[in-house]
């Protein structure tokens, strides 16, 4: 609370008689007072704008608790390995064995991975050896954690504490975040390092240009953990540009912003360089085929997974652009940005929220729309907090718009979230039966490869096991084949030990092999694996020779 | 306070319906299957036992020593009856089963728990193969494969047995030999769809002796789709006696085609003063042959006594046929 240093005295008469019991008082407990009382003078408030540690602490409390609640929803989602979560972490586990042992690496991971498969998978596969898939999954946890953490802080340095608050709390009760918080995969360090370098651009806002080149390297390791990670790179260089501004003027801004921009830009040219990993980046990223799904499919469920939280962060906006007075001080007076900037600033940060989906659309393909919301949410929040704080009014005074938000998005966040995380089958019965079949000699072919053989990684090596996908057979005459030809042809001379087809989720050549097998006199079906999801119910077939 | 006014009416009212269409947004999209069908699918998920893989039983290195009687495959006091008398434990029990009856899995499965491997006849009276073939009865099909995959233990099945003889409505007589073939496979396809696997799939033609004119390959649906040929033939008083002129020219006009096992899949020997040299006979026959993979004995009085204790003769040379190691085995460990 702001105090005055000055006091003013007032005048008190003293008592003509005073008795003995109130003599004595006066001498063993009450101070002696010299000439009467001494008040402070009234403030006009009870409260003042300005930073406190007390308000800092209890920002900090409420903090924790959204944090800890964030905590319980990512964990409250249980289900075994995701394919991609496999796949990353048994590559990790090859690409450790070749780092420490020179292991020979036989995945061409780096041709086909959507991330520098020597960061994140060696991270990941390094904490899986001690303690499995779940800390695994516990250090997208505390990436995302660290998201929220940052986030607030960002909004905070933006707007204020209770935008801040409100911010961090749209952000951890979405079902992106709750999602990233328990999936082994590269989005949640990605996104991490994204929201670091956001927040080292506007906590450096007023800070010496080079304070800013911090944001470079961490924007670049953003990109190469997982390159999808470089659309998000202008946002955060125009958010240096912006916050730049308001302190320091367009040039200043401007030549602080192409800084950012040359040093991130020369960092991941180097890296690019040395690794090679250009085509990678083309094929999963930047030339990544395109897909199927309807527009109307996609719009429907961005709607679903993040319309919510952006609509709240669209209010915010507009609501900011026609005021930007983020105290509700009686009287208060404080610098406030011009409506230009804040349109601006509401463009950038809601604009933000739409490249993930606007990218989808163009590819027309839903593969992991879900947790990319999430990276355009983290931009949006700040917005969505002041779109909340805005709704519930100065002092609180609509704080039915708060918690109807607040049900909303907790609810719907909570069951998106649980129906995306059991959008996969629980492998445990498939992994049982398929452990009397598999050894290291053996050859495999199955629909998702990466489950089996990340949960079998003891008993099998990736090296022996084959996708759908893809086939490099030659065929004992020597003919050399490839593709639905190749299958054929291996399942003609029993070339593969057991083969595991999911009727749900036929990828590749599945087809293809399915009808090979059903009419096929040198392999059988030996057992049925039935599995439910979200979605529906099916089964796996293990084939076997016969 | 202040009404708004025109403009900003309009704002208000769009970015509040902008927020209803969010709100009904986040609601979760239709369920693809059903409630009911979603939680047995769950159920059956965390239920779930590890698939038996019946290979083993496929070529096992003893022979198969099974039987067939009155009551089966419900009853089980027979078998402890039959197995006193036999001084062997049978391992294999063949049942009826009119087409049109559900799969009785709980039965089935005693019959395994009690260490013999069912092997049901199915007897399609009252559709057509042609019908089969055409899908008439499929939703009945896929029920009963479905029962078969839960039941998740081995099973002996054979569709429309002694298909070449024409005293079944399914016979040459009535039945074309195509349409045969097609609704076999017909019905593996449906199993297979159904993730029916534990199936041992038995092609059970008659002896062809008392049928010469009709040629079997017409009636085989393909190696794809059979895993043992269950030859259908008994030693009357009339016909021949021995192995190989009552189950040879079979097996030798079948061995044209195909490659696959056999097993006896219904055989018995009429009473009378040969009965024990014909059971001496049968039992050699079996054995001297390991492209046969064992017997079922047709123990019933049903037009004539096929019992194996028809006399104190025929039940003595029973019980010392059968004693051979060769005979019976565990089908649980195979």
């Amino acid at each position: 609370m702001e105090r005055n240093d000055s006091t003013m005295q007032l005048p008190v008469a003293r008592p003509k008689t005073r008795s003995r019991v109130a003599e004595t008082m006066q001498l063993r407990v009450l101070r002696p007072r010299r000439s009467g009382y001494a008040l402070p003078p009234a403030p006009d408030s009870g409260w003042s704008a300005a930073p406190s540690s007390r308000r800092a602490r209890v920002s900090r409390l409420v903090l924790l608790a959204l944090l800890l609640m964030q905590t319980a929803l990512s964990l409250r989602l249980q289900n075994t390995a995701f394919e991609d979560e496999a796949l990353y972490l048994f590559a990790g586990h090859a690409e450790l064995g070749h780092l420490l042992h020179g292991t020979k690496l036989y995945g061409g991971f780096e041709s086909y991975f959507s991330g520098a498969p020597v960061l994140y998978p060696v991270l990941a596969a390094a904490v899986d050896s001690v303690f499995g898939l779940a800390g695994a999954r516990a250090l997208s946890l505390a990436c995302m954690l660290g998201c929220t953490s940052l986030l607030y802080a960002m909004t905070r340095r933006l707007f204020n504490e209770r935008a801040g608050l409100c911010a961090a709390g749209v952000f951890a009760i979405a079902q992106s975040t709750a999602f990233m918080g328990n999936f082994a995969t590269y989005d949640a360090l990605a996104l991490f390092l994204l929201a670091l370098a956001a927040w080292i651009v506007v906590r450096t806002a007023d800070s010496h240009p080079l304070l800013t080149l911090l944001a470079a390297p961490v924007a670049a390791l953003a990109v190469a953990v997982k390159y999808a990670s470089a659309l998000y790179l202008p946002t955060v260089v125009l958010l240096c540009v912006l916050t730049a501004y308001q302190r320091r003027g367009l040039p200043r801004a401007l030549a602080r912003g192409v800084l950012l921009a040359v040093v991130t830009a020369v960092l991941l040219g180097a890296g690019l360089y040395a690794s090679g990993y250009l085509a990678a980046i083309q094929s999963t990223t930047t030339a990544r085929a395109a897909g199927t799904t309807p527009s109307w499919t996609i719009l429907r469920d961005c709607a679903r997974w993040g319309g919510l939280a952006v609509a709240v962060a669209l209010l915010g906006a507009f609501s900011y652009v026609r005021s930007g007075r983020m105290s509700e001080m009686p009287g208060w007076r404080g610098a406030l940005p011009g409506a230009r900037w804040r349109a601006a600033l509401g463009l950038l940060l809601v604009g933000t929220a739409l490249l993930a989906p606007a990218y989808q659309l163009h590819l027309h393909t839903e593969v992991s729309l879900h947790k990319h919301i999430g990276y355009g949410l983290f931009f949006a929040a700040p917005l969505a907090g002041v779109g909340v704080t805005r709704l519930m009014g100065a002092h609180f005074k609509y704080p039915q718009w708060a918690i109807f938000l607040g049900v909303v998005l907790l609810s719907s966040g909570m069951s998106q979230a649980y129906d995306n995380f059991h959008a996969w089958p629980d492998s445990r019965a498939l992994v049982a039966a398929l452990r009397p079949h598999v050894d290291a000699h053996g050859t495999y072919l199955a629909d998702t490869y990466e489950v089996p053989v990340y949960a079998l990684g003891r008993d099998t090596s990736y090296r022996r096991w084959n996708s759908t996908y893809t086939i490099d057979y030659t065929s004992r005459s020597g003919r050399h084949l490839t593709g639905a030809a190749g299958f054929k042809a291996a399942v003609a001379e029993r070339h593969f030990t057991l083969i595991v087809l999911d009727r749900g989720n036929p990828t590749g050549q599945s087809t293809t092999v399915r009808d090979a097998l059903i009419h096929s006199t040198g392999y059988r079906l030996i057992g049925t694996v039935p599995y439910a999801t979200a979605w529906g119910s099916s089964r796996f077939e293990l084939w076997a020779p016969s | 306070m202040s009404r708004p006014t025109g403009p900003r009416r309009l704002l208000l009212l769009a970015l509040a319906g902008s927020l209803l269409a969010a709100v009904s947004a986040c609601a979760p999209p239709a369920p693809q299957v059903s409630p009911a069908a979603a939680a047995k699918a769950q159920q059956q998920t965390q239920s779930v036992e590890t698939p038996y893989d019946i290979r083993p039983l496929l070529k096992p290195a003893h022979k198969y020593l099974g039987v067939a009687f009155n009551g089966s495959p419900r009853a089980t006091a027979p078998v402890t009856a039959f197995a006193e008398k036999a001084g062997k434990r049978p391992n294999l029990r063949e049942y009826y089963a009119k087409w049109g009856d559900p799969f009785q899995a709980e039965v089935n499965r005693a019959v395994w728990d009690g260490g013999q491997l069912p092997f049901l006849v199915w007897e399609p009276f009252s559709s057509t193969a042609a019908q089969i073939a055409d899908g008439k009865d499929d939703a009945y099909i896929r029920e009963f494969a479905d029962a078969v995959r839960d039941y998740n233990r081995p099973l002996a099945l054979s569709f429309g047995h002694e298909m070449n003889g024409g005293w079944y409505p399914w016979g040459s007589k009535k039945t074309a030999a195509a349409d045969f073939a097609r609704a076999w496979r017909h019905i593996h396809d449906l199993f297979t769809d159904e993730g029916a696997a534990d199936v041992i799939w038995v092609w059970s033609p008659n002896v062809i002796n008392p049928v010469p004119d009709v040629r079997l390959k017409p009636y085989y649906p393909g190696d794809a789709y059979v895993d043992w040929i269950g030859v259908v033939g008994y030693y009357a008083l009339s016909g021949p006696t021995t192995f190989r002129t009552l189950f040879g020219p079979t097996m030798t006009e079948i061995r044209r085609f195909s490659r696959k096992p056999f097993l006896i899949a219904e055989t018995g020997v009429q009473a009378g003063e040969s009965k024990p040299t014909e059971i001496a006979d049968l039992f050699a026959g079996v054995r001297a042959r390991a492209d046969v993979l064992g017997l079922v004995w047709f123990n019933l009085k049903k037009e004539a006594d096929w019992r194996i204790n028809s006399g104190p003769l025929s039940l003595a040379a029973f019980k010392k046929a059968a004693a051979d190691d060769s005979f019976g085995f565990d089908v649980r460990k195979p």
